[in-house]
């Protein structure tokens, strides 16, 4: 046998490894292709958990690796950001709301796979998941969840103040004054976080106050409606709420319903799932109608989630493939009913979804969608209002006014606000 | 025994004659090698290429970046020193950010220099146990941040909070304190952790200070008569100034620079009351995208914070 020196091998090592930084790629026999992706920490776990198995059986399949990251909520911007920044990353990724439009120049077009499974589910699709992904003619990310914000209320309460599921904010407003008197209030985040920007886009529109006009560029938030909105605010956090809901995370409302200390909150049917996965008693309790109504209608603003590929992706054919594989019909019906009713695509075909029906407390999610609309309605989705979100103006607003500012002065500082963001972004 | 010598009986390795080339070219190296003047420079080469190409590279893209309207993924152009006067100007976020980190800075520096040389005081004390009690009290320092802070989550939260439980079971409050959904109570808590935090950094340094101090100018003064008071002043104070003075300098970067318990702890709200320089950076250059604001909010604080180090390093020079 031929002796290895180590002279011979520091040599042959330091040309490999010199190769293979010339190259930036490990030699064939070290390469295993993986697909990645970066997605949320889904807040029903076992959506998570079925993304993972899917992960593995398309690993078998296909036989391409394939890994799912998971980030909290609000770290996904970051990551998205620094990985576009830099280049490298995940082949797929996670965007919410108009987070595609912020980076629809970094996108690969998926008109390809939208359009093979069109053919299978049909072309009704909800508007808002349209406005979200579909880019200047171009789909640039794969819907994969919009969640319905219904009214989640813990019956018993409700019922102990002699009061029905409101269905209108008035309706929730007279009922919260009742029961934050037995010391179960409603609670509404007006703080930094995914969830009050949500409530405050569905309020605003049912009282039929917007952000900007139809143009996107002419600010309209001084208006009589925006008043309406904020004072009506100002009222549900005095007499239905408490200071609580000033310091609370996107699952503050969740902890507090679960608790059963809130009566009524305003977010995904994730609570629900929780409690029964959990076991807790509180799930008997808990039951869901649609979203309130307001003087101008019934609205709100699903935070509507996709994948996209970016285009630096080393991977993106492997990726398609994938999109392919998890939106297959017998993948997504597994994927939806591991979301316990959370995850809905944007084709109404999947309106007739078991986990809609199975359980009469959801039934009414799949309707919920004809009443989703992209935030910045009635202009068309832009940066500018992921910017608006991102920072925070809306529920900043709110809580000035909560805070002692004149309505007037609080949405004055917002129209600075919103002037700035549309003067510095592009 | 030379390098050039040593390696002269090794000239066949490996069964194969060294080229005699080879062997001159060695013999060279050997020598520029053992000047002090081109060795110190090979040995200091690797930390310098770490400062360049982990701060400053860094440090100057940001710069660069703060004097662009770059948005994320998408470039910019220079527009000067635009970002840092309408931050300045026409941002009141931006304005109370600042007030928010003078606010924050100061108290929790003022705090942590009492309570850090209180305790450090206490420790040098012969006590039982004293190497144990020196161990725990690194503990806050030794977790990571965002887990301890997490902690503190639980402590301030609005239904589950400790805190409350305690001060209801006391009968010092009727109702619970909304700890983080109240601006001041917010900044209390933030100011609170980033003392929790950063006191074991002042107690364990001051604590080597005073260790260094020599036992017989305390007995000299005892013999003349000084109490405790006036050796704590006229021995102990002056000479800890200088060591003093840099945990105060290096405490204050650290509390200026300080992110991950006002992101933990309230992202910077309620309504921005607790946003420093740090956070608010983050959410606009990476949340919102607006990299080059973001990179001007960051290094906003930076003419300033050199000023402090010039002067704190100055001063501490001069003492020493």
């Amino acid at each position: 046998m031929n002796r290895v020196t180590r002279r011979q091998f520091i040599g042959r090592a330091t040309v490999g490894l010199a190769g293979i930084l010339a190259y930036r790629a490990p030699p064939a026999f070290a390469q295993k292709r993986e697909v990645t992706m970066l997605g949320w920490s889904h807040f029903v776990p076992e959506s998570d958990a079925k993304l993972k198995q899917l992960l593995e059986k398309f690993s078998r399949e296909a036989n391409v690796g394939a890994r799912s990251d998971h980030v909290p909520n609000v770290q996904l911007a970051s990551k998205q950001a620094t990985e576009v920044q830099t280049n490298a990353g995940h082949d797929l990724m996670m965007f919410y709301n108009e987070q595609t439009w912020r980076y629809r120049d970094h996108l690969v077009d998926l008109d390809d796979v939208v359009g093979e499974l069109n053919k299978k589910y049909g072309t009704d699709i909800y508007p808002f998941c349209k406005d979200a992904f579909l880019i200047n003619g171009h789909w640039k990310a794969l819907e994969s969840i919009w969640p319905a914000v219904p009214g989640n209320y813990l019956q018993s309460k409700f019922r102990q103040v002699g009061e029905g599921p409101p269905d209108t904010w008035a309706d929730l407003l007279r009922a919260g004054k009742k029961l934050k008197k037995i010391g179960h209030p409603v609670g509404i985040q007006i703080s930094h976080c995914l969830d009050a920007n949500t409530t405050f886009w569905s309020m605003a529109w049912c009282f039929g106050a917007k952000v900007t006009e139809a143009d996107g560029k002419t600010i309209a938030i001084n208006s009589p409606k925006m008043a309406e909105v904020v004072e009506f605010y100002k009222e549900l956090y005095a007499d239905a709420m408490e200071p609580e809901v000033l310091s609370w995370d996107d699952a503050g409302n969740n902890r507090c319903l679960n608790a059963g200390k809130c009566a009524w909150i305003h977010n995904p049917v994730s609570p629900y799932a929780a409690a029964k996965d959990k076991k807790l008693p509180v799930a008997d309790d808990i039951n869901h109608h649609s979203t309130p109504a307001g003087p101008a209608g019934r609205f709100f603003a699903p935070p509507a989630r996709g994948y996209g590929i970016w285009k630096f992706s080393k991977n993106i054919e492997p990726a398609k493939d994938l999109l392919r594989f998890l939106f297959r019909e017998d993948n997504l019906n597994e994927w939806i009913q591991a979301g316990a009713g959370f995850n809905h695509p944007m084709w109404r075909y999947w309106e007739k979804h078991p986990v809609w029906n199975t359980d009469p407390k959801l039934r009414l999610l799949p309707a919920e969608g004809v009443f989703g609309r992209m935030r910045g309605w009635p202009a068309q989705p832009s940066d500018v209002f992921g910017v608006i979100d991102d920072l925070y103006i809306l529920p900043d607003m709110v809580a000035k006014a909560i805070g002692g500012m004149s309505t007037k002065d609080a949405m004055a500082w917002a129209t600075d606000q919103v002037k700035r963001i549309l003067a510095t972004t592009r | 025994m030379s390098l050039a010598s040593s390696s002269r009986p090794k000239s066949r390795e490996g069964g194969l004659l060294l080229p005699a080339a080879r062997l001159t070219l060695w013999r060279e190296l050997s020598q520029v090698l053992h000047r002090e003047s081109v060795l110190g420079y090979l040995l200091v080469l690797p930390a310098v290429l770490l400062l360049v190409g982990l701060v400053a590279y860094p440090f100057i893209i940001a710069l660069w970046l703060s004097l662009t309207d770059a948005l994320v993924g998408r470039g910019g152009s220079f527009v000067g020193f635009g970002n840092y006067l309408t931050l300045f100007m026409e941002d009141d976020i931006f304005r109370q950010t600042l007030r928010n980190s003078i606010v924050f800075t100061t108290s929790a520096v003022a705090i942590k220099t009492v309570l850090g040389l209180s305790l450090a005081l206490l420790l040098a004390q012969d006590l039982r146990l004293k190497r144990l009690i020196r161990g725990a009290v690194l503990l806050p320092w030794v977790i990571p941040t965002a887990l301890s802070t997490l902690g503190w989550l639980w402590m301030f939260d609005s239904l589950y909070s400790v805190i409350n439980w305690t001060l209801l079971r006391l009968g010092l409050i009727e109702k619970g304190l909304q700890w983080l959904g109240t601006p001041h109570l917010a900044m209390i808590a933030v100011i609170t952790v980033n003392v929790w935090r950063g006191l074991p950094f002042y107690a364990i340094t001051l604590l080597a200070g005073l260790m260094s101090i020599n036992p017989e100018l305390y007995e000299a003064a005892e013999t003349d008569g000084a109490g405790a008071w006036a050796r704590f002043r006229h021995i102990t104070l002056p000479l800890l100034r200088p060591v003093l003075a840099v945990v105060i300098l290096f405490s204050t970067i650290l509390t200026f620079a300080d992110f991950n318990i006002v992101y933990v702890l309230t992202r910077g709200g309620p309504v921005n009351s607790t946003h420093l320089f740090a956070t608010f950076a983050y959410q606009v250059g990476l949340q919102a995208g607006k990299i080059g604001e973001g990179s001007a909010i960051a290094l906003f604080m930076f003419p300033v914070l050199a000023v402090i180090v010039y002067m704190q390093l100055h001063y501490a020079r001069r003492e020493i």
